[in-house]
């Protein structure tokens, strides 16, 4: 019969696996262990993005804008949401609030919904139906827009939930996918810029002419790019029309 | 037809075949080449799944027992002797990607300022 240690696992260990079953058990838990920590340690920080549901439902009036994504104006604001302030809106999921929004372009309507906050980014996910959005009475006054002339700018595009804070990460080559699948359900595209432009990280972007991001772009979402394009400033928010012939991996 | 769209071409005609070979296994082969799956019929949807990834491993293994062309034991010795080299090459392969994923990667242009090209025109 043969000598050979033979493990059973109901039965005590044989005394010369035990050494090596202890030796395997400590190198996996700690080869694993050290492997989470590096992984980990080689990610970019995700950022202090996230849902602010401690703030509560926010409810306020505004002027909504297709640019073509929609935004809101507002003009009666709360404690956290000032007038003046222009915000993105989206809905649930990744989905966005094209279908509602459009017929109230150019008009007064009020909006409800919970925060996404970034540091001066923050975007809101709309309720449901017309508790979301809906019209509000009175006149809407003009919204401001000022060209800002042709821009160079270095960043990335996002879509601009995840990046607000509904995913961490939610930018960068990881969140490409998830990025992209946001944008076809016309979540607003954002675009981070390497510095600041005009004060502002955050731009909304859009294609030429204030058409949608082409698709062409898409394929450059969650990559350091330089790009060229448009800049207006939309009440409280930059809009920046990218040209996508421009656009280049950055180095 | 660019890289993405082969790569989804790829997974999609290796699932249609896998979904066909399954349907195959399990309604007939598994009854033809384990006598102790025949009656039993409730845990068979449980192997589309596998079926649907490896189903050239399972259409030569069918292919070995209804041909007998190997004996009982032999016919699951082919591929077990290569298990040893997978889980080396596949080990090997995990470190491979995740050190040339972050080699590769892009860092965040941080010194690179806008610039302004043109000066905007009042609306």
């Amino acid at each position: 019969m043969s000598e050979k240690p033979f493990f059973v696992g109901y039965l005590p260990a044989p005394g010369p696996l035990r050494t090596f079953l202890l030796s395997a058990c400590v190198l996996l838990i700690a080869g694993l262990a050290g492997a989470g920590f590096l992984m980990g340690a080689a990610q970019d920080d995700p950022g202090p993005g996230a849902f602010r549901f401690d703030y509560g439902r926010q409810t306020v009036v505004g002027v909504v804008e297709m640019t073509p994504y929609p935004v809101i104006h507002v003009v009666e604001g709360n404690d956290r949401i000032k007038p003046g302030d222009s915000f993105m809106m989206t809905a649930g999921g990744k989905s966005g609030v094209d279908g509602r929004a459009m017929p109230l372009n150019g008009q007064l309507a009020q909006v409800s919904g919970v925060v996404l906050e970034r540091g001066d980014l923050y975007m809101m996910q709309v309720r449901g139906g017309r508790n979301g959005l809906q019209a509000a009475e009175g006149e809407a006054p003009e919204i401001a827009v000022e060209p800002q002339g042709r821009w160079q700018l270095t960043g990335e595009i996002c879509d601009g939930k995840c990046l607000a804070g509904a995913m961490r990460p939610g930018r960068g080559l990881a969140h490409k996918a998830c990025a992209n699948l946001c944008l076809l359900g016309d979540v607003p595209p954002i675009f981070v810029s390497s510095q600041p432009v005009l004060g502002e990280e955050f731009l909304l972007v859009t294609g030429p002419g204030g058409t949608r991001l082409p698709r062409e772009a898409y394929d450059f979402v969650a990559q350091y790019i330089t790009a060229e394009g448009e800049l207006t400033r939309r009440g409280d928010l930059l809009v920046w029309e990218i040209d996508t012939d421009t656009i280049e991996l950055s180095e | 037809m660019d890289v993405a769209q082969a790569l989804v071409m790829g997974m999609q005609t290796w699932g249609i075949i896998g979904a066909l070979v399954a349907l195959l296994f399990i309604t007939i082969g598994i009854d033809r080449i384990d006598e102790d799956a025949r009656g039993a019929y409730i845990f068979r949807p449980l192997l589309i799944p596998g079926v649907l990834l490896i189903w050239p491993i399972v259409l030569w293994r069918w292919w070995q027992i209804e041909t007998e062309r190997a004996a009982w034991a032999d016919r699951y010795r082919p591929v077990r002797k290569g298990y040893g080299l997978a889980v080396i090459a596949m080990s090997i392969g995990i470190v491979v990607i995740v050190i040339t994923g972050l080699s590769v990667r892009q860092t965040w242009p941080e010194d690179i300022t806008p610039v302004q090209l043109s000066e905007g025109a009042s609306k």
